[in-house]
């Protein structure tokens, strides 16, 4: 901020109403949405018992394996969302280590309860003790912040999770660096397997995903009540003073680096409950879960939900994980694709001809399309439509559909038609590009060719290539997200400058 | 007498070895420092994303040898070869690292502060992903053409060292290194001599106070990235030539190097920018060649961590007291 | 130490406080004392160091050389929680409320550090944690209510970006006074406010000292501000003070007018 002295400006009178035109420009700024609005009336308890609810539901309204892991893997990154809004939506730290203190309380646990040091112990001894060294672990390496913050302190806690993942992946042969004999601690890359399930009250949890759907939805219930009461108390409203302005917090007698040890240690407490579930669950922790992906993964749900609003977050781990779920198999992918750029368009197109013209004139591009290519390169078209088992879309209607409007190449498999995929997908993230930059009766133009193309690309190379387009999907998600609602979906907008 | 001598020989050999392969490893983290430095300078902002640009670098540089360098039919020389791949690379990247700013960072100018960031970590994560998808995820090789057996062939150029006494330099460490320094004396001739070098600095002291002075603050973003990207894809190139190996995951660590040894080196300086690349490259070398290959990034981070915490202003930086 | 002496020990004691920045000497071998109850007032051009003294008082800064004391305990080299803690409280000349907060929650923040509950306790809403936030609760009111209709009720739960400039400045005082300190500082309070809400801001600090029972050191700029509350009035210029005493003796000291208007040959300013 400028030091100049605004004592200088000569002062003026007032304007009649400036004040209460200044307080109503406010709550045009930050004036609730409609889901934000809904969201608001309906006390939180409620919210988070319907939530609950459901949740519970699943595994007693199916018996449906796949079903009910879903719902327990959505738990556990709700649990997991619920973790990172302390630091991340409260205090205003960028904790990029979070993922450390998953995976240190899934190995924790593990090696406390297989057979990898032949340690047994129960559980109502494994999960406190976890818990417990986690949250220590989380003060030991947010120490950095009394001395670094922003970004400076973000990086550092990326190293954490660089020396963690190191130590992971090479931990079978760790050897406190040529001072002693060689150790297996971590079982390197096939990690820690065959860990004890969860035993409450002499009931054994599982095999499988439906007991853990009770243990995580509980978990959730809880710690989502007692972070609603920190949220409303001293140390929520600090959090938030030192998020605001950590200077001036420390100046108004707020401890600002206690503060901040506490954000991410209470923050790494939920990690270290959600990593015991994950040991326990999966019954194996390996290195390759608890890296970058999985931080962008849990990220992107804090901040599509709202960093800040635990409903927001809780909704942000839900759908993303789902969509994540749906991605998966490229028939319910396909649905995902189509029905998330008609609701994009639905959403930024306001006139209601327009939406139409640009329907029409995509159909006919793609009609048009179609015709040039089966003209000019016969095996260009025709080629089979990617599916999964249980498609319905190899057969009828939306089958005959797709064939005439899509330009499908045969033998999708040769080196050849890749290429043509690729340089496909460039150029429709250029388009897609140009699209935002331009403006007027010319962006409309240039969305018919660039929506044709999407699908295009979607249907020869993306529906095939789940594994990439999940992430892919959650690097969109962040920076289409900061473009246009960086608050999130829940949550406030902030004003920075005024 | 005559063996503890040999073995003498021989470790300061290995330690000769390794002080030329940190240096030239150090030079690419310089390089990649600077793009950091100088975006970090004008933006205030951690440009997550420029290690994935160095990336893109290198793939582009390994696409060009392959095309026109390809071990049966080489198309020109090599000199030539390899100048047209640092040319591809350079301006390949600068143009992406101009577009990354005007459609990912620039809508965010006045978004809070952590906005950007959170982008550019999106950024770096669909370029990544991107280059996975284009580009498969398995590891390729610039390797190929050094088989060439002709006397113009890269593996002349690159499996012949150069010989002092008893030590010896690789070729392509040479040219690394070189080439570094050549880059590094055009930048600063670009900052401290031009106009837009000048308007550069004006921004990076204080972006308002410039725009009001007339300084067009977009175009030297612009500009700055430009720079900053095309350098990475040099480093791109040559981490290329010296590692043979490539892979969509490499900018990701070579990023958090660099951008500590731009941290090290005092945010914003050009000079201290190069010397913490130096001092990271050299660190790392000496770490896996003197205490573990396995364990070396747990042992390089921990002093990385130690680096930000005791010198997050910098060796040349001044100290930054918070103006209240 | 105690005020045993044939002088009543002042409230906050500098003591030739120095401080630099690089080559630049900021202050100067600065002697300061506010007594308890006082209102002084510090003046001076621009860049004279008035704001960098408080940033000094508050802990932001470390200075080079010299001691400040409060109630004749050293505060140098406390964080600036705990100098808070022990009686200092200060507004900002750029404004630093805590701004995508309510109103109220501005004010209940800044009485974290006379708070104990544990977060244990916060999380299960034991008695200790609910009798306190009623208190704050209560006493962020009772701050508001200082400041009568200004920061009145229906406000209270606005986010603070939404209050005009003015209100903002008042606040930040509120903020400040919520820390329950002893001695206010409070930088160039009536900075960018029109002549009555000047007017109103000055009588304000005068019931602050009154009423609120606060010392009060203060910066300023507006001469009317200083001339209407100060008991004491010191005159800063390159961090040296260079004069002290009642407004008018201040005012008419040739040095202060030297300060202010240059040397005569720059008068045209
Ligand atoms: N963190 C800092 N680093 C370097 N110089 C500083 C710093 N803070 C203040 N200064 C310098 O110290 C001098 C005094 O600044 P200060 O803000 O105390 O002035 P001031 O008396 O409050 O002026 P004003 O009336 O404009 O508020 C100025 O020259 C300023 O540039
Ligand atoms: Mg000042």
């Amino acid at each position: 901020m400028s030091t100049e002295s605004p004592s200088q400006q000569p002062a003026t009178s007032p304007q009649i109403g400036v004040d209460e035109w200044v307080q109503r420009s406010g709550e045009r700024i930050a004036g609730p949405g409609g889901l934000l609005r809904l969201a608001d009336r309906t006390p939180p308890v409620l919210l988070l018992a319907a939530f609950i609810g459901i949740a519970c539901a699943v595994p007693l309204l199916t018996s449906n394996g796949y079903v009910i892991g879903v719902d327990a893997d959505t738990l556990l990154y709700v649990l997991l969302a619920i973790g990172l809004n302390v630091a991340v939506g409260w205090a205003g730290i960028l904790d990029l280590g979070y993922v450390v203190f998953y995976g240190f309380a899934a190995y924790l646990f593990a090696e406390l309860s297989s057979a990898h040091y032949d340690i047994h112990w129960a559980t109502w001894q494994t999960v406190p003790l976890v818990v417990a060294a986690t949250v220590l672990l989380g003060f030991v390496l947010a120490l950095p912040s009394r001395r670094l913050n922003g970004d400076y302190l973000a990086i550092v806690m990326l190293f954490f999770l660089q020396m963690f993942n190191n130590f992971t992946t090479n931990g079978y042969a760790w050897n406190w660096l040529g001072l002693s004999g060689s150790h297996d601690v971590t079982g390197g890359p096939t990690g820690v397997t065959n860990i004890d399930p969860f035993r409450i009250f002499g009931h054994v949890m599982g095999p499988g995903p439906r007991d853990y759907v009770f243990v995580t939805a509980a978990g959730i219930f809880v710690v989502a009540i007692l972070f609603h009461y920190v949220n409303r108390s001293r140390t929520g409203r600090a959090w938030r003073a030192l998020r605001e302005d950590p200077l001036a917090a420390e100046m108004m007698g707020i401890p600002v680096k206690w503060l901040s040890l506490l954000a991410v240690a209470v923050g790494a407490g939920v990690a270290g409950f959600a990593g015991s579930v994950n040991g326990a669950y999966y019954q194996g922790v390996f290195p390759d879960t608890f890296m970058f992906p999985l931080l962008i993964t849990v990220y992107a749900m804090v901040i599509l939900g709202g960093a800040g609003s635990l409903g927001g977050v809780v909704f942000g781990a839900v759908v993303v994980n789902v969509l994540l779920e749906i991605l998966r198999t490229p028939d319910h992918a396909r649905w995902v694709f189509y029905a998330a750029m008609i609701l994009g368009l639905l959403a930024k197109l306001r006139p209601w001809r327009l939406l139409g013209a640009l329907v029409a004139g995509v159909a006919v591009f793609g009609v048009v399309a179609h015709e040039i290519v089966g003209a000019v390169w016969a095996r260009g078209v025709g080629g089979p439509i990617a599916t999964g088992p249980t498609s319905f879309t190899t057969h009828g209607f939306w089958a005959t559909l797709i064939r005439h409007w899509m330009v499908l190449p045969k033998n999708t498999y040769t080196a050849e038609d890749y290429r043509i995929g690729n340089y496909a997908f460039v150029i429709v993230i250029v388009l897609v590009l140009a699209c935002t930059a331009l403006k007027g009766w010319k962006r409309w133009a240039l969305l018919v060719p660039t929506i044709w193309g999407a699908c295009f690309v979607w249907e020869t190379v993306l529906i095939e290539q789940n594994p990439v387009v999940r992430p892919l999907f959650l690097g969109v998600i962040l920076i289409v997200l900061m473009a246009t609602r960086p608050a999130g979906l829940f949550g406030k907008t902030r004003v920075e400058i005024v | 007498m005559s063996t503890v001598l040999a073995f003498q020989l021989q470790t300061w050999n290995f330690f000769f070895r390794e002080l030329v392969s940190g240096l030239a490893v150090g030079s690419l983290y310089a390089l990649i420092a600077l793009g950091y430095t100088m975006v970090y300078g004008v933006l205030k902002l951690l440009n997550f994303a420029h290690g994935d640009v160095y990336m893109v670098g290198a793939y582009i540089g390994f696409f060009v040898l392959n095309a026109l360098g390809s071990p049966l039919s080489p198309v020109m020389p090599i000199v030539p070869l390899i100048l047209l791949a640092f040319a591809a690379s350079m301006v390949g990247c600068g143009l992406l690292g101009v577009v990354v700013e005007r459609f990912a960072y620039r809508p965010l100018r006045n978004a809070p502060r952590i906005a950007p960031l959170i982008s550019a970590i999106g950024v770096s994560f669909f370029l990544q992903q991107t280059a996975v998808l284009l580009w498969s995820p398995n590891p390729r090789s610039y390797d190929t053409f050094s088989l060439h057996p002709g006397s113009s062939g890269i593996g002349e150029l690159f499996h012949t060292a150069f010989t002092i006494g008893n030590f010896s330099i690789q070729y392509v460490q040479l040219v690394v290194i070189l080439s570094t320094i050549a880059l590094m004396i055009g930048l600063s001739l670009f900052v401290w001599k031009t106009r837009t070098g000048k308007a550069m600095r004006a921004v990076s002291f204080d972006a308002e106070a410039s725009s009001m002075m007339g300084i067009d603050v977009d175009r030297v973003i612009t500009v700055t990235f430009l720079i900053g990207s095309a350098l990475a894809g040099a480093a791109g190139v040559m981490t290329g030539l010296i590692y043979q190996q490539l892979n969509p995951y490499m900018g990701f660590g070579a990023g958090l190097k660099a951008f500590t040894a731009a941290v090290v080196g005092g945010i914003g300086n050009i000079g201290g920018a190069v010397l913490g690349g130096l001092l990271i490259g050299l660190t790392e070398t000496f770490t896996v060649g003197y205490l573990s290959s396995q364990f070396s990034d747990l042992i390089l981070y921990s002093i990385l961590v130690v680096f930000m915490l005791f010198r997050s202003t910098g060796i040349r930086g001044a100290p930054v007291l918070q103006k209240v | 130490m105690s005020g045993n002496g044939a002088q009543k020990q002042p409230l906050l004691d500098l003591r030739g406080l120095s401080l630099s920045f690089g080559g630049l000497t900021v202050i100067d071998g600065l002697d300061l004392h506010v007594d308890e109850h006082e209102i002084v007032s510090v003046i001076g051009p621009n860049g004279a160091g008035k704001t960098t003294l408080f940033n000094l008082i508050t802990g932001a800064y470390r200075p080079d050389e010299g001691d400040i004391l409060l109630d004749g305990e050293s505060l140098v080299g406390l964080p600036s929680h705990k100098i808070n803690q022990r009686g200092v409280a200060r507004t900002f000349q750029t404004l630093r409320l805590f701004l995508n907060m309510t109103v109220k929650e501005n004010v209940m923040a800044a009485q974290y550090g006379h708070t104990r509950s544990s977060i244990v306790e916060q999380m299960l809403q034991l008695p200790r944690a609910r009798r306190e936030e009623r208190e704050i609760n209560a006493f962020a009111e009772e701050k508001l209510g200082f400041f009568g209709e200004r920061l009145m009720g229906y406000r209270w739960n606005q986010p603070a970006y939404s209050l005009s400039y003015a209100n903002r400045r008042r606040l930040e005082i509120a903020r400040a006074t919520a820390s329950r300190p002893r001695i206010l500082l409070l930088d160039e309070p009536a900075a960018g406010m029109n002549p009555v809400e000047t007017h109103e801001i000055t009588e304000l600090i005068g019931k602050l000292r009154e009423e609120g029972g606060f010392t009060i050191l203060l910066i300023e700029h507006d001469m009317h501000v200083v001339e209407g509350i100060s008991d004491r009035v010191i005159a800063l210029d390159h961090g040296v003070k260079i004069a002290e005493g009642s407004f008018d003796q201040v005012a008419t000291n040739p040095r202060v007018v030297e300060a202010y208007l240059g040397t005569s040959a720059a008068v045209t300013k």
